[in-house]
């Protein structure tokens, strides 16, 4: 621990004799992404089809936006189980406050970004100053958010404008808008990590929180930061989901809770926190987008698309065996 | 209880030492901290008893131990993974196999013998994956039983076609579901199941070792314990209760879905830390999981009696969980 604190901590962990661990996780992501494609090539001439690549791109982007938040959390030692009920009680507001007016859009879309945050700003709160675990404080929130969005509504509830659904569907030049904003918005996220004090505090308050309490870093602004960010990408990830189906349902987000963890910690981003790349995370999205794409290009029944999900995150995060301790 | 021997396993090679809690003499807050369950489940039978008349009525008395059962047996075995630094999402999953295996015979109670042994072997095989991929290929265990969650979950629907058929042997039905007067008969499960489980670990050298072993796992093999083993036990003993709740759960409803079990994976988690077991291992009692899981199903049922629309249940559920551990759960 002493060494820990001696050296400087913002520095995320690197191994100076060859590439970084963080390097080759991306790169067995990425060997396990270029098998799947393979596989797909051998089976069915359609899948190497771009059309195919451009799907698959687009249909990442849920995933992929909350994890970029559950990425932030995780990074810093904690976790955000209150994504999923925020989704669907966002996504419900998001419907029915628009419902069909398009004067509505902006400040709809706006006030929910903003009570996204709020909320997790407040899940922050609670783990900084209730000092509970964040897995409690948020699995709690999210009960209460769950809850709301149930009286809120029981059913799918609001419609939308005409063009709203472009957000979700709009493509440029064959390649998908949301996906590329997605793919951009997790560039820019990874730039703050690496080049900004806040970006590497986030680091350094997951790797040993203590220590970088001990050096004077706001470790508490920074907790507030990322819970805040979470609840900032699960809104942007309810607006999409409503752009997509055209209405929101009290249920929408219920499976992202467990889901968001998955691509976060198959892209290496270690469980106890600082340590990881956020470009991770968007590989890790990709490789569960990608995986089912061949699962139902193979007509593989749900069932068994199940399966092999689980047995690739087994697969992908028992490979590495010497990231889980620290020496 | 075992609090120096604690402290001086913790001093041999511990890298953080989270001593405050066990080493402070016994003041309000650490009080609070061991009772506070205790003292939050007499408050809430006191609103229950102030709001609502009909609460200590037999009925909705022995209805509410019949739901507690199920929800305090799988928060025993989460408790031990979270003993051991672990967390078991695949309780659920478990118990919705085990139920679905209990209505894949023919329904009759000669069945019960291969259904009550297949189901506990599903759940000791699930731990016992669980177990070697947290302890062999060091996966972080959220992850290790999320995935043991989504392959079984998977191999399930395989199984059942999406629509499981058939109906609970009348025993089970009548053990998940049944009264002698007014004592519920899925009690007598809870009670062989915990009071075994409490003179082991509190009071025996095993159970000593287990709680060593979760504070600090280093010290636990410095000592010369066997700490895969106990870890890996501690999975395996969580998928065996998680199967055994499952067939009490299903015998509850008689009529079995995918999905019995759904959300007793979270709300094992949060029994077992308002019981005060510490997500960071090596800490904790099995009487405060039980008084967890009380506290928790009283929420619910408290909505009921005063007549609020149900989804008040959820939002109580969600307020009780962080006041709770922010009045004693602290990290």
């Amino acid at each position: 621990m002493s060494a820990t604190i001696l050296t400087p901590p913002a520095t995320p962990r690197r191994v100076r004799r060859g590439p970084s661990a963080d390097m080759l996780r991306l790169l067995m992501v990425l060997a396990l992404i270029l098998a799947i494609i393979v596989v797909g090539a051998v089976v069915t001439d359609r899948f190497m089809r771009p059309e195919n690549f451009a799907n698959v791109f687009e249909q990442a982007t849920d995933l992929a936006l909350v994890a970029l938040g559950q990425s932030l959390t995780v990074l810093t030692g904690g976790i955000d189980l209150s994504v999923g009920s925020m989704i669907s009680l966002l996504s419900v507001l998001t419907s029915g406050l628009i419902d069909g007016n398009s004067a509505m859009v902006l400040p709809v879309c706006l006030g929910i970004l903003a009570g996204g945050t709020l909320l997790g700003v407040l899940n922050g709160c609670g783990v900084v100053w209730l000092r509970v675990h964040p897995l409690i404080v948020t699995l709690g929130m999210g009960a209460i958010l769950q809850g709301v969005a149930l009286l809120y509504t029981r059913a799918p509830i609001g419609s939308i404008p005409d063009g709203f659904d472009s957000l979700a569907y709009g493509r440029v030049a064959g390649i998908s808008v949301g996906g590329a904003a997605t793919a951009l918005i997790f560039v820019l996220v990874a730039a703050f990590l690496r080049y900004t004090n806040t970006g590497r505090t986030i680091y350094a308050v997951g790797d040993d929180s203590q220590a970088a309490r001990l050096l004077g870093m706001p470790v508490r602004r920074v907790i507030l930061l990322v819970y805040g960010a979470s609840g900032f990408f699960a809104a942007v990830t309810a607006i999409y989901l409503v752009s997509r189906f055209g209405s929101g349902q009290p249920y929408a987000g219920a499976d992202y809770t467990l889901a968001s963890v998955t691509p976060v910690v198959v892209g290496g981003i270690a469980l106890s926190g600082g340590r990881g790349s956020i470009f991770g995370t968007l590989l890790g999205a990709y490789l569960l987008a990608i995986l089912n794409d061949l699962l139902n290009f193979l007509h593989v029944p749900t069932q068994i698309q199940l399966v092999a999900e689980g047995l690739i995150i087994m697969a992908a995060v028992s490979i590495h065996v010497e990231r889980g301790r620290r020496s | 209880m075992n609090g120096s021997l604690l402290a001086k396993a913790r001093g041999v090679g511990a890298a953080k030492a989270p001593l405050a809690g066990r080493i402070m003499p016994p003041g309000f807050t650490s009080l609070l901290s061991r009772y506070g369950i205790y003292l939050f489940m007499v408050v809430f039978l006191l609103v229950a008893a102030v709001a609502a008349p009909s609460f200590f009525s037999r009925g909705n008395l022995s209805n509410l131990v019949l739901q507690i059962v199920p929800l305090a047996i799988v928060a025993c075995g989460q408790a031990m993974v979270i003993l051991v630094r672990g967390l078991d999402l695949s309780v659920s999953s478990v118990m919705a196999t085990a139920a679905v295996v209990a209505t894949s015979f023919s329904g009759h109670d000669a069945d019960i013998p291969s259904i009550v042994l297949l189901s506990l072997a599903i759940g000791m095989c699930a731990g016992l994956v669980n177990g070697l991929l947290v302890v062999k290929r060091n996966v972080s265990p959220f992850l290790a039983t999320l995935a043991t969650m989504i392959v079984l979950q998977g191999l399930r629907f395989a199984w059942t076609h999406g629509a499981p058929s058939g109906l609970m042997p009348p025993l089970l039905h009548r053990i998940g579901a049944g009264t002698w007067g007014f004592i519920p008969m899925n009690l007598p499960v809870l009670l062989a199941v915990a009071l075994p489980l409490v003179l082991v670990l509190h009071r025996t050298t095993l159970g000593r070792r287990v709680v060593i072993t979760g504070g600090n796992p280093m010290t636990g093999r410095l000592l010369g314990y066997p700490v895969d083993a106990i870890v890996i036990g501690a999975y395996m003993l969580s998928g065996c209760l998680a199967a055994i709740a499952g067939i009490v759960l299903g015998g509850y409803a008689q009529i079995v879905d995918n999905w019995v079990g759904r959300g007793f994976e979270l709300d094992s988690i949060v029994a077992a830390v308002l019981g005060g077991f510490a997500l960071s291992g090596g800490r904790g009692n099995v009487a405060g999981v039980i008084a967890g899981s009380i506290v928790l199903a009283l929420a619910g049922n408290i909505v009921l009696l005063i007549g609020l629309p149900v989804q008040f249940q959820i939002i109580l559920k969600g307020v009780v969980i962080v006041f709770a551990a922010a009045c004693y759960a602290r990290r």
